[in-house]
Parts: structure tokens; sequence; C-alpha cells
């Protein structure tokens, strides 16, 4: 049976098992491999993604859970090459990855924070990503969310 | 001239020289500097090619580039960039950036202007000794400029050639060659040229004149990082690719007992179950379709030992194994054996580590019937293929090797990555296959970190110095049986056997000496970023704290007692040692008041001539240790790219800290006893310090900077932590009860 969903501004249908996890359903299926397999179970963060602008671990969220839904994954965070998501700025301007594996989950977790919170202090990072970067780009990672977010309002100001 | 064939049996092992280019040589190079697509058709390159074959064969570059089938370093693209094909993989340490700073300089052009990509090794030339050991900068620090050098000059002369005018006339800026008011661009004369000049290696430029090398350079590889493009290994497709998943006995020295297929035959997507020789795998459509097959396999194990943590310890003791002395200055071992009960002495331990990069290993292979190409994320290019060449019984010379960037390396991507047992796999199946392992594997059955012990001892003279210091160390052997293929021993040198490297005291007292014990563990550990000196440090750093404590000294000022030189060794290094130091004392604000609650440690290392120290300030909260703030200072001879050592600093910082305070594995009923994250916590956003680092250029070569820093992080913050609440963890990752 296909399940039907939108991803990046595009139908997709796909004829999977339910349960298969919505990782493996965008990485192999869609061929989309922006969003990284990391553990398979849900304590690494590399598999995020977003689900109706929910972020959300995929190798633990069944493709029929996406029914019906919006999924974005980092391909889709910004409109264009030329013209970037806060976040893919924020990491560019702070020089951010190193091997850049874990940096998908952390840009869509960090896309998410600053949805909710325009102006995150380092606490509101720190508490509230528990993603996985093996590289140590964790202090890099935090100036980003800021920058990120400052330019989140320079643009809304726009 | 070595013959070919000898030359492709035995992977160049000749230690690291550093012998400039001579004209010969680059006559014989000259393929290396020109070539590429604009230039496919150009007719000189088919025999330009078999020289340079020859020549890499003879050659004698510090990085030991291999001879599989070298094609060449440089490409003038058509729209005038440089290709520059690295010989050393990018993962994640930022080298490409690096690489081509250092060619802008000679060949006069902005970094922008070059490309760098790994070569593969139908593309280019690989080196044979491997990515890793912080060295890859620095090995490459001469030969890039002087190839650089000398294709500048080449394109300068064929220019001057076509205008007829003399050599000196013509002058480069940007790509594009002038004289008077004719100009040219690379890709052009490149383009006109059949016949290449090459001149003499040209004198390079001094260091006072570099443009772009110590100024902070951003990273090239990013934009496509952020965009979330297919870079990696496990990001790679072939047409008609099918997955597997490879099943390993989840017991150490497990082996199969009895196996029952049918369930997972059966089962959704599922194309075959592999049980062949050894080799159990499940082949599916999706890797989706293979783990779960791969997990309803009935598999029963022999377990010919079960193994626990006691057992691995008891094995890595001092005074178990083969002893091997290798520092022994002055009379430091009688003078403790003297001493008897009057010696201050102590014991560390560290424990086995996981790498945990967050790639996990595999492949990609596609086994023809003449050919065999393979995509895989490694930091030993050579040795997979041939160990792949050995797996389906295939010439090497028609293995094909593709490397992506690789998600993370850290030593793990230099043994037991499957691409083996991947290319039986796409054998026995017929088609292109994707082999990852799942974290669990990656985890169960891997190469760890090998665990240590350390008994340290010294003698204090009646004037209350030091007179003199003994450190022993156990460590399992290790590599010499993993490495993919051969090579082994002779390419990594007596220090990589073990855990060994780093164990000499490099404080100068007149009596030091340190002994390894090295002894054979039931699990293969291997190379973790730094090797020997991030336990060695832990333990020597720990115990020079101590002293310095029984002393009533302060730490930095009883280092710099005992760095000044009178002793063996060179003067430099002793006034590099006091450098670091009372630069760190000065950065870190040493000598400040301490907020009440804090406490304060710090540690240095010398890892392969990289001078690291740091200092850090911790609390201690219900047993919870917190890292507040790390000064770390890096003398690294010479500073390419500042930005990019900052980076690898706060990465090793943040390595150190997940190190110190999380990691480590023990080994239960006959199990690694960690099988995922959550069993084998490491650092989060949460954990990550107010990092300042410090940059010191007191040599005239580049040294390395990917592992050093790592090195001080773990003992500095047990001192903070000895300093914050009077008691003193000796073993990692660091707990107070
Ligand atoms: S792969 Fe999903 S959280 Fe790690
Ligand atoms: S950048 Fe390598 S794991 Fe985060």
């Amino acid at each position: 049976m296909n399940i039907d969903f939108t991803i990046n501004g595009t139908k997709a249908s796909v004829d999977v098992p339910a349960e298969m996890p919505l990782l493996w359903v965008v990485r192999d299926e869609l061929g989309l491999k922006g969003t990284k397999y990391g553990c398979g179970k849900a304590l690494c963060g590399a598999c995020t993604l977003h689900v109706d602008g929910e972020a959300v671990r995929s190798c633990s969220f069944p493709v029929s859970a996406a029914a019906g839904k919006t999924v974005t994954t980092l391909e889709g965070l910004s409109p264009s090459e030329e013209k970037l998501h806060p976040i893919q700025q924020a990491w560019i301007d702070e020089q951010v990855p190193q091997c850049g594996y874990c940096q998908p989950g952390f840009m869509m977790a960090a896309a998410k924070l600053i949805k909710d919170i325009p102006n995150p202090t380092d606490e509101d990072i720190r508490s509230n990503i528990s993603n996985i970067c093996r590289c140590g780009t964790h202090p890099r990672i935090i100036k980003a969310i800021r920058r990120a977010a400052e330019l989140q309002r320079i643009s809304a100001t726009l | 001239m070595a013959s070919k064939t000898s030359a492709q049996e035995q992977p160049n092992n000749e230690q690291p020289q550093k012998k400039s280019l001579t004209r010969r040589r680059f006559l014989q190079v000259g393929a290396i500097v020109l070539g590429g697509a604009m230039v496919a058709v150009y007719p000189g390159r088919i025999p330009m090619r078999r020289a340079a074959a020859q020549m890499v064969e003879t050659m004698d570059f510090p990085a030991s580039i291999s001879s599989y089938r070298p094609d060449f370093w440089f490409e003038i693209l058509p729209d005038n960039t440089i290709l520059l094909k690295s010989p050393k993989v990018e993962m994640g340490q930022g080298i490409f950036t690096g690489f081509a700073m250092l060619a802008a300089e000679e060949l006069e052009v902005p970094p922008s202007q070059i490309k760098v990509e790994t070569a593969g090794t139908s593309t280019g030339v690989i080196d044979s000794l491997g990515t890793g050991g912080s060295n890859t900068t620095s090995s490459l620090f001469i030969p890039i400029r002087e190839v650089a050098a000398t294709m500048r000059e080449m394109l300068k002369t064929a220019a001057a050639k076509e205008w007829g005018v003399d050599v000196s006339a013509v002058t480069t800026q940007n790509g594009v060659l002038t004289s008077g008011n004719r100009t040219m661009t690379f890709a052009d004369i490149a383009k006109a040229t059949k016949k290449w000049d090459i001149p003499k290696t040209p004198a390079l430029k001094p260091a006072s004149a570099f443009k772009y090398v110590g100024k902070d350079m951003k990273r090239v590889d990013l934009k496509p990082k952020v965009m979330g493009k297919p870079l990696f290994g496990i990001d790679q497709t072939m047409p008609g690719m099918v997955y597997a998943v490879i099943v390993e006995s989840p017991y150490i020295g497990g082996t199969l007992k009895r196996i029952d297929t049918k369930a997972a035959a059966q089962m959704q997507g599922v194309e075959r179950v592999i049980h062949e020789d050894g080799l159990i795998a499940v082949v599916a459509k999706s890797r989706y379709a293979a783990e779960m097959a791969a997990q309803a396999l009935d598999i029963e194990w022999n377990i010919p030992q079960k193994w626990q943590q006691a057992d691995i310890e008891a094995i890595v003791t001092v005074g178990k194994g083969t002893e091997v002395n290798v520092q022994n200055e002055g009379d430091a071992r009688s003078i403790i054996e003297k001493a008897g009960e009057q010696v201050f002495k102590q014991e560390y331990r560290t424990p086995l580590g996981a790498h945990a990069q967050m790639e996990v290993n595999g492949s990609i292979v596609h086994v023809e019937k003449d050919k065999a190409t393979v995509i895989i994320g490694t930091q030993v290019v050579g040795l997979v293929r041939d160990e792949v060449a050995k797996a389906i019984g295939m010439d090497a010379e028609k293995i094909e090797i593709r490397i992506p960037y690789l998600g993370g390396g850290f030593g793990r991507r230099y043994a037991k990555m499957n691409a083996g047992n991947a290319a039986r796999i796409s054998k026995i199946v017929g088609k292109p296959v994707s082999v990852f392992n799942t974290r669990e594997q990656e985890f169960l059955n891997s190469v760890y970190r090998p665990n240590t012990h350390h008994v340290l001892r010294a003698k204090i003279a009646a004037n209350g110095t030091v007179e003199a210091i003994t450190h022993d160390q156990a460590t399992p052997d290790m590599i010499i049986e993993n490495m993919s293929g051969k090579a082994g021993m002779t390419a990594f040198g007596a220090d990589f056997i073990s855990a060994g490297h780093g164990a000499s005291i490099l404080y100068n007292t007149a009596n030091r000496s340190a002994t390894i014990w090295h002894n054979k563990l039931p699990l293969p550990v291997g190379i973790w970023r730094s090797v020997g000196i991030f336990a060695n440090t832990f333990a020597i750093e720990s115990f020079i704290n101590e002293l310095a404590h029984k002393l009533g000294k302060d730490p930095i000022a009883l280092r710099l007692s005992m760095v000044s030189g009178t002793g063996s060794g060179s003067e430099k290094i002793y006034t590099r040692y006091a450098n670091a130091l009372k630069t760190l004392a000065e950065k870190s604000a040493w000598n400040s008041p301490k907020t009440p609650g804090t406490g304060r440690g710090m540690a240095m290392a010398n890892d392969r001539k990289t001078v690291a120290a740091a200092a850090v300030e911790v609390t201690v909260t219900d047993g919870v240790i917190r890292v507040h703030k790390v000064t770390s200072v890096l003398d690294v001879g010479i500073a390419i790219n500042p930005e990019g050592i900052r980076m690898q600093i706060e990465g090793c910082v943040m390595m150190g800290i997940s190190a110190a305070l999380y990691e480590g594995i023990q080994v239960k009923d006959g199990q690694i006893g960690a099988s995922n994250f959550h069993e084998y916590p490491l650092a989060m956003l949460r954990d990550a310090p107010e990092i300042q680092s410090f940059i010191l250029e007191a040599d005239d070569v580049p040294y390395g900077v990917g592992e050093p820093p790592i090195a001080p992080i773990a003992p500095a913050i047990a001192a903070a932590v000895f300093d914050a609440t009077g008691v003193m963890p000796r073993s990692l990752p660091l707990k107070v009860a």
C-alpha cells in the first residue's frame, strides 16, 4: 500500500512497509542523502528532520506516521542554493563543520529551535539540543545558532 | 629504478625524508603537472603518464606517495581554475584549505582559484602511509609548493616561447600570464602547448613573502556540507545497487555454532542470505530490509571464554608481557630502587575506548568480471585495495578505489572496514552492493583505543628537587595484525606498535626512564586520536601535578624549574616548553584569585614536536564535574591556517572533555559492554566550555595540529578536580565518589 506525503515541497508516494523508518525512506527510496544515519536508536540526532514543523529523529519514526504530512529535510531548508536559510548562512559564517557528518541533524534541530525561541540564550541552546558531534564543533554550533537567530531577526524586519 | 611490480608489491615504507624535487625528478613528474579534462587529447599525455609512473616508484616524497597508477597532482580546468588532487583524505581536518593556501603561494593565484579533491587510485597519487598521525599538512609543506612553483615556471616558459620573449619578461598573477600588453590564461597556454620545458626547481618564496600562509582562511569545503550534499561514502550509490548487512559474533573471539537462515531469507525485500567461508551476510533491496533480516537470523555462537573486565586489566598491568625500555637517562631505575619506600609513587589507568566517529564504516563495491570499483572512506587507501584484491582474488591493478569525504576518522579507518567482505558479497550476488555497519556493529565488532596501566615513581632529593622519575606503562599490542592488508609495523615505527607513544618523561631531570610492558589482548586495539600520547599524558602529567602538590609548589612553577636546559636533548625544545608554560600562565590568568568553588588544573605534552599546554577551570557539584573554561596553548612551529588550527584545538578540547568525563568501555561476560551511544555517552552542547586558544610559532617548520591539543585536557581536568575537592581521580573516566 502506498504512503503519501509531501517532501521539500514535492509530493511523494512510496510503496514500503509501514514501519520502515522515515530515515531510510528519505535516503534510499527518495535519494535525499542529507539526512544521516548515526545510531538508529534516537540517541544521536544525526537523522533529525521536520515533520509538519516538528523536529523528529527519523531513524525511529515509522514512515506511516508521516502519511499526509509535510516533511522537510536539510535539502529543503533553503529556498535555493543562493539564498541560504539563516542556519546555513550562520554555519558558514562561524565555520562550524569539520567532517560535517553530524551537521544536517544539528542544523535541522537548530532551525526548529530558533523558530520556537527567536532569541535563544546559550542555556536555551545547551539544554534543548542533545545531538552528538564527534569532531567537537559544539562551541561553534552554539555561536552559530545565536548568529542565525540574529540573521533571522534582521530578515524579519526587512 | 625499481621495477613496477616490486614497487607495487611492497608499499613504500621509507621513512619520511625532507628532500627537494631535483630537476631530474621533476622531468619525470612532468605529467603530474599538466593534464586533465581539457588536455585529455594532448598527445603527450600517455607517454608522460608512463614517465610519471616510473618516477613515482623511485620517489621519496616525505609523504610516501605510492605508485598505484599515478597520474598527476594538478589539472588546469577550462575555466582556469586549478584542480589539486590530494594524496591525503579529508575527514574533518580542513587539510584541503591548507593545501590550497600552500599551492596558491607559488602559483600566484588566490586560494579560491584552486579546487581540491581526494585523488582516487585511478586519478591521482595516493599516500601509502595513510592519512593520520597529524602529519598531513606538514609532510606536504614543501612538496606541494615545489610542484606548484615548478608548474608556474613551466607555464611562464611556455608563454615566453609562444610570444618569442625571454621568460624573465613574463609575469603571472591570478592565473593570467602577462608580457607587455599581451596576456594569456593558464588554461589557454595549457591547451596550446605541445611540449613542455621543465626548469630547475625554483627557489621557494621565503616565509616573509607569504600572502596567505599564516592568515585566517575560511574552509573551502563548507558550502556543500551545509547544503546536505551527498559527500560521504554512505551517501553514494551505483546503478542496480543492493544493500547488505554483515553479521559478526557479538562475543570476543566467538565463532558460529549454529545458524538457521530460513526465516530471514523469506522476509520481504531479502534477496539472499550468504553463509560462506566464515562470511554471514544478508543482501536485500533496502538497507532497512537487510537490517531487519539480519536481526531475524537464528544464530548461536560458541564463546571460547567469557572475558571480564578484570581479565582485560590483568593482562594490561605493569610487570606483565614484554618489557621495552624507551628512555633511560642517568641512573633513574637504580636510584628509585635504592630509595625503596621513600619514593613517591602513584598508579593510573585508562580504559578501552571507542572512536565513535559519526559515519559508520562501510563501503560500496561493484565487482565485475575483470575489474572492481570500491567507494570507501578510509585513512589507508592502498591497504584497502590490497585487502579487496586478496578477498576476491583479483589483481590490485584492476581495482579502483574512490575516496569520498570521511564522516570522521580519529584512527578508526585504518583497519576493520570490511571492504574485503563487501567485495566478496558483490562478487557472490553479481551486483554493486552497499555494506555499512550498524552502530551496534561499530561498537561491538570494532578496533578500540587500548587500555593502559601506569606506575610512576619519583625520588625527591633533600633540597626538595626531583632527583629521578620512572614511568612504567602497560599497553596491549596494536595495529599490526589488524591493518587491512600489509605494511604494519615498519610503516608506523616502534612507537606505534602499542600505546607507548609519549611514554617518555619530557621534563629535564638528570635521571629519568620510561618502560613499556606490552602484552596481547584478545580483542583488537588501534590508533585513537593521538595514539599513546592521550593515555601517557594523562598519567605522567597527573603525576607531575601530584608531585607539585606534595612538594608544595605551583604546578607551572615546578614544570618551569624542570625545563631549563642543561640535560640532554635539544635546548630548543626546552625553550619552547618554557615559552608555552609562561604563555599558559599569563593567558589563563593562572595566578589570579579563583572564584570560590572552582578548581584549576593544567598539563602539557610534546606530541611529535608540537607543544600543547592547557589550563582548565571546573566545578564539582554532587559528584558532577563541569568544565567551564579551557585555555589551550599550542606551539605549532609554523601556522598555515590559524583559523583551521583553532578548529582543531576546539575539536580536541571537546573530545578530551568527552574522554575525561564520560568515555570508557568495560568488557562483560565475553562482550564489549557498550552497544550504542546510550552505553557510551559523549560530550554534548551542554558540556562545551568557554575555550580560548593561543597559537605559538616557535620553529621554522609546521608541526601537526589535529591530535596534540587533546593530550593535556584529561590530566588538567583531573588536577582541577583535585584542586576543587581534595580527591585525586587516577583513572578515566574521572569520577568523584
Ligand atoms: S540516527 Fe537517528 S538519532 Fe541517531
Ligand atoms: S562535524 Fe564531524 S561529527 Fe560533527
